[in-house]
């Protein structure tokens, strides 16, 4: 048990060094840090449960302009590439989701909203801006790190879910 | 002597602590409060910018102002 705790928090601190070595955005290869979060349509979701899909992991809040004009974009992105194995998720790190359900009911998105609100996702993967967007591979391994967003970007995330998508 | 020498220490102790790293407080994700428009100085852009171009000439001097962005941590 012990030694679990710490080789997951050895694991997270190497996850964090290399997104933070990673400076603004770029590539990785850490397995990514496990995760269970509850969903905001309930249920939970865990990361292991999405392994073999392409996974997107978004930390979103709606306090965050830049995080808002992507969030339309990222659904777009889902609904287009879900069937070719490529899913998504929108970690919410706000300690009250009231503000995302206000923000959600006016810009409905189709993938699923995790509620990280004791901030320990965003703890273990280190988040240093807002949005932050992380790709795992179908292996279950951090192969991009993206901070913050500004218009274009998503072009960026297209390419390197379609790169990945075709491994 | 020996409470002086304690003393001494302690304020030794105390100053070495500001040698040690700096970090940011607050995380990016954590900026829910501060990112409220609440927080900023005036709703109106505009306004605002009129405003610290008249004390900016008032005073002589300008900037420190404040920092950019919306507190999100992303520019």
């Amino acid at each position: 048990m012990f030694l679990k705790a710490r080789m997951t928090g050895w694991r997270a601190a190497a996850v964090g060094a290399l997104i933070a070595s990673a400076a603004f955005a770029g590539s990785t290869r850490t397995p990514a840090p496990d995760f269970t979060l509850a969903s905001r349509s309930g249920g939970k979701v865990e990361l292991t449960q999405l392994r073999g899909q392409v996974v997107m992991i978004n930390f979103w809040a709606s306090w965050c302009g830049p995080c808002r004009q992507e969030m339309p974009l990222l659904d777009k992105m889902y609904r287009k590439y879900k069937p070719a194995g490529f899913t998504l998720v929108g970690v919410n790190v706000e300690t009250d989701p009231k503000d995302a359900d206000g923000y959600l009911k006016a810009t409905p998105v189709s993938f699923p909203i995790l509620l990280d609100t004791e901030n320990k996702v965003s703890q273990l993967y280190n988040v240093s801006a807002m949005p932050s967007t992380v790709l795992v591979d179908r292996k279950g391994v951090v192969r991009y790190v993206h901070h913050g967003y500004k218009a274009g970007d998503e072009n960026e995330y297209l390419d390197r879910i379609r790169a990945l998508i075709r491994e | 002597m020996k409470a002086l020498r304690a003393s001494l220490f302690l304020l030794l102790v105390l100053q070495a602590a500001a040698c040690s790293r700096i970090e940011p407080w607050v995380k990016p994700y954590e900026r829910e409060r501060l990112a409220d428009p609440i927080m900023s100085w005036d709703r109106d852009p505009i306004s605002l910018a009129y405003i610290t171009h008249v004390r900016d000439s008032r005073e002589g001097a300008r900037g420190a102002s404040g920092a950019a962005g919306g507190g999100c941590g992303c520019n």
